[in-house]
């Protein structure tokens, strides 16, 4: 487990996200306030929106504002009734010294629906 | 044409009509496939295809940013069948209602033109048989010699009926409202719907909040309309903002203030000017209407902040505004997802 340094924890405030990008890989950072931070990776779960255009924090929920999708960002659990079962992948994360470090091995990447089953295909 | 619709735990087989599009023939013989616009600009109803056996009917389409053209993916909305082939659709299948009407294509013959401010018109379509929708759908048109459908929302509200209401904002190089900008009534149009899910019916017992950018109007009034009708104002709420430049681009003031009289002081209507400030009363703008100067999403914001209410919102309009709308909602309203119905129009 590698733990890289991403940001200062004072860089997004309460109740944002943004986009860092950290040893080549880009992730996306969430205040969640109350419950911390959240790192995952930059692209909806659901059709590859970049969510750090179209990610929505509402408290510890992440809304994508392109089919209004939801998860909840401490757990990666879909919530709300438009999610499909997918959960958001995420970075596990700690704030030390300041600093919000993530624990990095390499990218996450989701394997979207028409990317992951071998059998549906010609 | 035969198209083979598979997915991964069903396989349908649909007829295309020649040139149709596959998206409209899957639909129209109940198969729920995923898709939204319906114009190629969303990316929601993309599939694959073997090379060489589906058209792409426009390939700047808006939605191909969405697509893997390498695997052979396409835009159903924007794909025609060359021969009987197979395609693969790799989100699941709506259920679709089974009280719900599909979308069809119908005949519409254009029956009237006028202008209701220097860029937007209103028009109607004479179907040439009865149409059922549910107020707040759309339908897709396409016009001779003009390539490609348009998306409109209708304006009216009917349980059936032969006509459609539209109204439609002029754009420079609109190839369809630089199309419509001539004397065309009398014209046949294909009419593809109905379509769009950002709907109401008076089953939902819950105050109303519509929040409209310009001609994303339009499928507000038939939702209005189908509320004060049903009696909804009898007992809930309905809060309308409508955005538009200036005042020399309002429309509709006195269809809004009819519904806001019927309503009898259960339904407010907002109009939010982005570009100008509000200066004195505009005597074309009936008093039950207020007026208010900013981006619609912002005023709508401010009057609704500790307003409490679990309202079901509606959003239709230019993107940036629908974004800043689905913002306010989610982050600041704090409404439930499913409260919350939206169509993006480009």
């Amino acid at each position: 487990m590698t733990w890289k340094r991403v940001c200062s924890a004072g860089d997004v405030e309460p109740g944002r996200l943004a986009a860092f990008v950290v040893d080549g890989i880009t992730v996306i950072v969430a205040n969640l306030g109350d419950n911390g931070f959240s790192v995952f990776p930059p692209s909806c779960p659901h059709m590859e929106e970049p969510l750090d255009q179209s990610g929505m924090c509402a408290g510890f929920i992440l809304t994508c504002s392109k089919h209004l999708h939801q998860w909840d960002m401490r757990t990666g659990e879909p919530a709300g009734p438009a999610e499909n079962d997918r959960e958001l992948l995420r970075y596990e994360s700690r704030v030390e010294d300041g600093d919000l470090l993530a624990s990095i091995d390499g990218e996450l990447v989701y394997e979207y629906e028409d990317d992951e089953d071998d059998d549906f295909e010609w | 044409m035969k198209v083979t619709v598979r997915t991964r735990t069903s396989s349908h087989e649909i007829d295309c009509a020649p040139r149709e599009r596959i998206l409209y023939a899957a639909l129209r013989a109940g198969v729920g496939v995923p898709h939204e616009c319906a114009t190629g600009s969303c990316g929601t109803c993309k599939a694959r295809a073997r090379p060489g056996t589906v058209e792409d009917v426009w390939p700047r389409a808006p939605g191909h940013a969405y697509l893997k053209r390498e695997r052979g993916e396409f835009l159903m909305c924007q794909g025609v069948a060359l021969g009987d082939c197979e395609i693969l659709v790799p989100s699941r299948l709506d259920a679709g209602s089974a009280t719900a009407p599909g979308p069809r294509h119908v005949a519409g013959t254009l029956s009237a033109i006028r202008a209701l401010t220097h860029d937007v018109d209103a028009f109607s379509l004479e179907l040439d048989r009865r149409f059922t929708f549910t107020a707040g759908q759309f339908v897709v048109l396409a016009a001779p010699g003009i390539a490609g459908y348009r998306a409109y929302s209708m304006v009216n509200e009917a349980a059936e009926t032969s006509r459609l209401d539209f109204v439609i904002k002029r754009k420079a190089g609109g190839g369809f409202s630089d199309w419509l900008g001539a004397d065309r009534a009398g014209s046949t149009l294909d009419v593809f719907g109905p379509l769009g899910k950002a709907t109401w019916l008076p089953e939902e017992r819950k105050d109303l909040l519509c929040i409209a950018g310009g001609s994303g109007i339009a499928g507000m009034m038939s939702i209005l309309t189908h509320a004060l009708s049903s009696g909804h104002f009898e007992r809930h709420r309905g809060d309308v903002f409508f955005g538009v430049r200036t005042r020399n681009d309002m429309f509709l003031a006195d269809e809004l203030a009819r519904l806001v009289e019927a309503a009898e002081g259960r339904l407010s209507v907002t109009v939010a000017y982005s570009e100008e400030p509000v200066m004195d009363r505009d005597p074309r703008i009936p008093r039950c209407i207020d007026v208010s100067h900013g981006f619609v999403h912002l005023v709508a914001g401010e009057r609704m902040a500790g307003a409490g209410g679990d309202p079901t919102a509606f959003v239709a309009g230019p993107p940036p505004m629908v974004d800043g709308a689905l913002r306010m909602l989610v982050m600041e309203a704090r409404l439930p997802a499913s409260d919350i119905r939206y169509d993006k129009f480009t």
